[in-house]
């Protein structure tokens, strides 16, 4: 379970970025054809994040302490004390951000420039962020690693 | 024909974000500044201080969202797009400024 978890909550997350690519995309070239689907994908975008805040929350709050025992035992401390900090709670930014984005997108049509402007800026916002999550969970998998290996080897 | 009205749920809940992601940067700060009061509250409210953080800004946001749909008479506020967006903007790099500036 702990390791699904583990996989589980970056695949999600990640979806969820793509999610928001394809609509900044789908909204700079929008027409007709495009509205039901940037609102659907703006949906799918905000489920998404959901879906990792409940997989990546569960992880954290069931697993996380033995993880974060070792982070910051080891010589990458920083993976807990920087990078898992800011990374939990711009999370919960990130969340809200992400449940906006099909409600800015309900009311989109192509003739509408204020709320198309509104969309690319939400959806623009969210995949800088969301890659930073990814980056922040790669350095503190890394911390982790670091630490065990350093166990293993009795330095 | 070209327009630019924007829905009142657009402008409530995407200032309601700004409001809400400020408030969530602001109370990470005053938790971990008061470990005996403010955490160990938000520790006892649910199983976990981060659980109890996540709720607070649920809450806050459909809260806000709603009571800012209901000014002019339930038009919404007057907003424009652009200002709307410079709030987004601004509380997203002012709440990430704040996180990762307290964690550093």
């Amino acid at each position: 379970m702990e390791t699904f978890l583990l996989l589980a909550h970056p695949v999600t997350g990640g979806l969820a970025t793509l999610a928001a690519l394809w609509v900044f995309v789908d909204t700079l070239n929008a027409g007709e054809s495009s509205v039901a689907r940037i609102k659907n994908i703006s949906l799918i975008c905000a489920i998404l994040m959901w879906l990792t805040y409940f997989l990546g929350g569960y992880f954290y709050v069931v697993y996380y302490y033995a993880d974060k025992a070792f982070i910051k035992a080891g010589p990458w401390a920083f993976g807990h004390n920087f990078f898992m900090e800011a990374k939990e709670h711009v999370f919960l930014m990130l969340l809200i951000l992400a449940t906006y984005l099909p409600i800015a997108a309900y009311s989109y049509v192509p003739s509408n420039k204020s709320v198309r402007k509104i969309v690319l800026w939400v959806a623009g916002l969210i995949v800088p962020t969301s890659l930073s999550m990814e980056g922040s969970g790669a350095v503190i998998a890394l911390a982790a690693k670091v630490a065990l290996l350093l166990k293993v080897k009795g330095v | 024909m070209e327009t630019t009205e924007i829905g009142k749920y657009t402008k409530s809940f995407g200032l309601s974000f700004a409001i809400t992601s400020v408030i969530s940067a602001l109370l990470v700060i005053l938790k971990e500044t008061n470990e005996a009061t403010v955490l160990a509250w938000m520790k006892t409210a649910t199983p976990h201080h981060w659980i109890t953080h996540g709720i607070i800004n649920i809450i806050l946001f459909v809260a806000l969202g709603w009571v800012l749909s209901m000014p002019n008479s339930g038009q919404g506020l007057k907003i424009s797009a652009n200002a709307l967006i410079g709030n987004i903007v601004a509380s997203t790099l002012i709440s990430g400024l704040l996180i990762a500036g307290f964690f550093i």
